[in-house]
């Protein structure tokens, strides 16, 4: 009895054994696995399965599904790497990281993969922010601009100036055809720096020379945007409660029909023309106002995908990047998630025109597209400022102190942190 | 030999809780970040002039400092509450002393998680029972003045059966004698509880103190978990920031520089904490 | 004792246990709620229950028991290691000539103080140079050596706390130091160690900060670092039901440990704070 029952097991011990060997000889494909946050990695399942059936036997791609969070991907993937066995070989990033990564020597260079042909084909915006120190270290996936959303049942044009936008809005509360003129992001974290480097552009300021670490937070054009942004607040403008706004909290309240314009990000196009929105159908779309003879811009928030230096599959994983940012799969990305497209050519193309009446007033956008500083201390320099600017906001104090403090702090941190002596 | 004996575990600790301080000491004299290749470069004192004018260090510094004297102190009353309550004698005491010391040994993370859907707006119970009386939404974790409370809450929750038990065992030591002796002058139970169990219980209140305080001084799993730090920095700690020096911003010179300094506040926090004690004269009951 | 008296005490018991437990079971309940009931209370009360949320967590990649065996691993292992270490140390220490033990016990009190969190990134750059990373095995030494100090405190105590004439006894008898450890001391302690052992189990198995920067890969994290992640990872609509079912399955070990050793966990907290 007990010999037979010992058999038995024996047996079932062999054929799972030679099953699984047989499994895995199916499976000599080439590995290859990307780190993404979970929405990209949900919006991408179709594509996945489509370049594995087409790459059946020689690649098998996987996606590895991160936190959806900005800041939590970036600690995963350092913890990662840092430890020196990173468990990826392509990484999709933000593009504020991307100097941060290639500085800590990470990634791979892609000029060998992608030429000037591959660059030219991109819409402006997507060609920033993906170079660093000479050198391609990522391949755009989707772009994304800051932008000024306004109502088009309260104006019949948006405002192009500062002076025109507090005119405007303060004509619309004063009526009280509106509670509220203007609606952004004054919370102390990232979204405040986005939005404010977008009025330091529209006022001919800089925030930095990343060439020589010189910074320029302390010049008038620095001070200026600042107190208009305070001014927007004092003087009743904007609500007070945009100080502890971020993204989502503006929507809410433009969505609501509380505000005259708002600023956002494009994703927040269909959110407006859902069901439950008050202002559906009344939404338009323009570019940040800039003062007369100054070229406005729009803060370029955009993911792209990165080589890791240490991956044994880098061939494999380039073609894995080009198929995942193929004109198709960003056509695909685009009508099924809204994701922005990167290739110039898309935005005339007449299908996806027909899902999104914006598509122009995007590519309009992206053509202002601005940079965030693109050093490896951004992080740190972005802190300063939002601090200051959120401390201007909500206490009494001047923006010449404000900024000149912005100023003196990241200094401080350039000295500290060994970018200048 | 009896030391040599001693040595393998004494060399570990040393090594383990030694050489780190050592390091941070060295490397908050240096530049070691991205920018110098992940190699330390001397600097002078840069991180320390860096630190000195640094607000987020210092307002994390107060941050830190507010959690932990407020949730110790919240702690120690409920603390004392429960220790009296569970030292009297009833049926089923056992069970119950088991089923409180529950919080305090899981995970801190475990539960962090679970308070973040405690206190989810819309969705959490917290936010339903608020709507249900009228109120509006109360946002507690996206609000800044309000979710370090939230914090306070959660720290209180899971630590305070750890005072709980060393009170406990406090009161044990207490004999039974002297409150009898106490009731024969006529004293009443309150009267008892301010002359002779307090007093007697010091000791172990100032060590659950001491120990708490300097472990609520480093919090960092409950708030990296359930808030991130947020919302906009109100409820980062120092060693939040450190960590965020570290691996988010790749600064490691600077982080040392945070932890050594965050260190340093401690102790000189400990130690005026314990003169003051002792020019009240609190210590002398108790260290002869 | 009066009724009333009674009533009340009951009553606070009462409020005692829904303080410490409440929020528990509010997990447990929610861990069995379908994700639509726990945005929706309008659902009817047959349709909100589902054990979807445990399946979930069973058939992801690594399943969710792979953390409980991972976490369980390190756990013994830190213990065993800390023991090891702990009890010839605790003997020797406690036959230190006074002045010696003095400095000693201060410097091991302030290292059990510490809050240890401000090491993790020096500890990192060793992992790094070693290349420790990414293995249960060596993160079970740094554990070891924090847990160390509550372990030599407890273990000193209980060492002290044995009559001197036992062991003078068993010397005339002959025995060498090693037998005398382990045929007449080791014995004596055994309540003593085994609170140590409960208590440094408990802190590995909760470790958080040490274990972030250690271990990156999935397959070889800890429970309080998957239960993070976890965290971290939702799309567009929250699993909370999902959080409450791994913060139940995580649980469980804990609430067994408790229940099966309230007594060591008691005795080893309260004469830590005595002795120590």
């Amino acid at each position: 009895m007990k010999v037979r029952r010992w058999l038995a097991t024996g047996a079932l011990a062999l054929v799972m054994s030679l099953g699984a060997l047989v499994g895995s000889a199916s499976f000599r494909a080439e590995e290859v696995s990307i780190l993404m946050p979970s929405s990209f990695t949900d919006a991408s399942a179709d594509l996945v399965k489509a370049f594995n059936h087409q790459h059946r036997g020689r690649i098998h791609l996987k996606l590895i599904r991160g936190p959806l969070n900005t800041e939590s991907i970036s600690d995963l993937a350092i913890s990662s790497l840092l430890l020196g066995d990173a468990p990826f070989d392509a990484l999709l990033m933000d593009v504020t990281w991307l100097p941060k990564y290639a500085a800590a020597g990470w990634l791979e260079p892609l000029d060998t993969w992608f030429d000037r042909r591959d660059q030219e084909q991109l819409v402006q915006g997507a060609r920033l922010g993906n170079d660093y120190d000479g050198h391609l270290y990522r391949w755009p996936l989707v772009a994304d601009v800051g932008m000024l959303y306004w109502r088009t049942d309260l104006m019949d044009q948006p405002p192009t100036t500062p002076e025109e936008l507090v005119a405007v809005a303060g004509r619309l509360v004063e009526s009280q055809a509106v509670t509220n003129g203007f609606v952004w992001q004054g919370r102390q974290y990232e979204g405040l720096s986005c939005a404010f480097l977008e009025v330091l552009k529209g006022f001919g300021g800089n925030w930095m020379d990343t060439s020589s670490y010189t910074m320029e937070l302390d010049t008038s054009a620095a001070t200026a945007a600042a107190s208009w942004l305070n001014d927007l607040i004092s003087e009743g403008v904007s609500p007070y409660a945009v100080t502890n706004y971020a993204e989502a909290e503006s929507l809410q309240a433009f969505k609501a029909g509380d505000a005259a314009m708002m600023r956002n990000w494009p994703y927040a196009w269909a959110e407006l023309q859902k069901d439950d929105s008050r202002v559906k159908g009344k939404v338009g779309i323009s570019l940040m106002v800039a003062q007369q003879g100054q070229r406005p811009g729009a803060t370029l928030g955009s993911w792209g995908l990165s080589l890791m230096r240490q991956s044994q599959h880098q061939e494999a994983a380039v073609e894995a990047i080009r198929y995942l940012t193929s004109e198709a799969a960003q056509r695909e990305r685009f009508l099924n998630n809204g994701y922005t497209p990167i290739q110039a050519e898309l935005f005339n193309d007449t299908e996806m025109l027909k899902a999104s009446p914006v598509l122009s007033d995007l590519m309009e956008a992206l053509n202002h597209a601005v940079v965030r500083p693109p050093t490896p201390l951004y992080a740190q320099l972005s802190d300063v400022v939002q601090r200051e600017l959120n401390g201007l906001f909500t206490d009494a104090g001047s923006a010449d102190e404000a900024m000149a403090t912005s100023q003196k702090l990241s200094q401080t941190l350039l000295r500290a942190t060994g970018a200048t002596p | 030999m009896t030391l040599l004996l001693a040595s393998p575990a004494l060399l570990l600790i040393a090594v383990v809780f030694g050489w780190p301080m050592l390091r941070y000491a060295w490397l908050s004299f240096h530049a070691h970040s991205v920018l110098t290749g992940l190699e330390p470069m001397a600097n002078g004192g840069a991180n320390w002039l860096r630190l000195a004018v640094d607000q987020r260090f210092w307002l994390d510094a107060g941050q830190t400092a507010r959690f932990a004297l407020i949730s110790v102190g919240l702690e120690l009353l409920l603390a004392l509450a429960i220790a009296l309550l569970l030292h009297q004698r009833w049926r089923g005491r056992g069970a119950v002393r088991a089923l409180t010391l529950l919080p305090w040994a899981l995970p801190t993370t475990m539960m962090a998680l679970g308070w973040r859907w405690i206190f989810n707006s819309p969705y959490g119970p917290i936010e339903v029972l608020a709507r249900s009386l009228g109120l509006n939404s109360l946002d507690l974790l996206s609000t800044p003045s309000i979710t370090w409370l939230v914090t306070v809450f959660a720290d209180v929750w899971k630590t305070t059966p750890f005072i709980t038990l060393i009170l406990l065992a406090g009161l044990q030591s207490i004999p039974e004698d002297l409150y009898g002796a106490f009731r024969l002058e006529g004293g009443t139970p309150v009267q008892a509880l301010r002359s002779v169990t307090l007093p007697l219980l010091l000791p172990y209140i100032l060590l659950s103190l001491l120990f708490r305080l300097a472990q609520a001084f480093g919090v960092f799993d409950l708030v990296q978990v359930l808030t991130g730090g947020g919302p906009a920095g109100s409820t980062e700690s120092i060693a939040l920031y450190a960590y965020f020096n570290g691996m988010r911003f790749l600064d490691f010179g600077y982080s040392s520089t945070v932890m050594l300094a965050g260190f340093l506040l401690l102790t000189s926090l400990i130690l005026v904490g314990t003169l003051l004690l002792k020019s009240f004269g609190v210590l002398r009951h108790i260290d002869p | 004792m009066t009724r009333g008296l009674m009533t009340r005490r009951s009553l606070l018991i009462a409020l005692v246990l829904i303080w410490s437990l409440g929020p528990m079971l509010w997990q447990l309940l929610s861990s069995f709620t379908t994700a639509e009931a726990l945005v929706n209370d309008e659902l009817s009360f047959w349709s909100r229950w589902t054990l979807n949320n445990y399946r979930d967590l069973l058939i992801t990649d690594p399943p969710f028991w792979r953390y409980l065996f991972n976490s369980s691993f390190v756990a013994s292992l830190t213990t065993l290691l800390t023991l090891m270490l702990a009890i010839p140390a605790a003997y020797g220490m406690a036959k230190l000539p006074h002045r010696l033990k003095g400095s000693l016990r201060a410097a091991v009190v302030g290292a059990a103080l510490f809050p240890y969190v401000l090491l993790f990134l020096a500890l990192l750059e060793l992992a790094r140079t070693f290349s420790l990373g990414n293995n249960l095995i060596a993160i079970s030494i740094p554990y070891s050596a924090l847990s160390m100090p509550l372990a030599l405190l407890l273990l000193t105590a209980a060492f002290e706390a044995l009559p001197n004439d036992l062991e003078d006894a068993a010397r005339l008898e002959g025995l060498s130091l090693s037998q005398r450890l382990r045929w007449v001391l080791l014995p004596l302690i055994a309540p003593a160690s085994a609170s140590t052992a409960i208590l440094v189990f408990l802190f590995a198995w909760n470790e958080y900060p040490l274990a972030l920067t250690w271990l990156s890969r999935s397959d070889l994290l800890t429970l309080p670092v998957a239960i993070a992640r976890i965290a971290g990872s939702s799309t567009y609509s929250v699993p909370f039901g999902t959080y409450a079912a791994a913060t139940v399955l995580g649980a469980i070990p804990l609430l067994v440990l408790v229940l099966v050793f309230q007594r060591q966990i008691v005795s080893g907290l309260t004469n830590g704070a005595i002795k120590g």
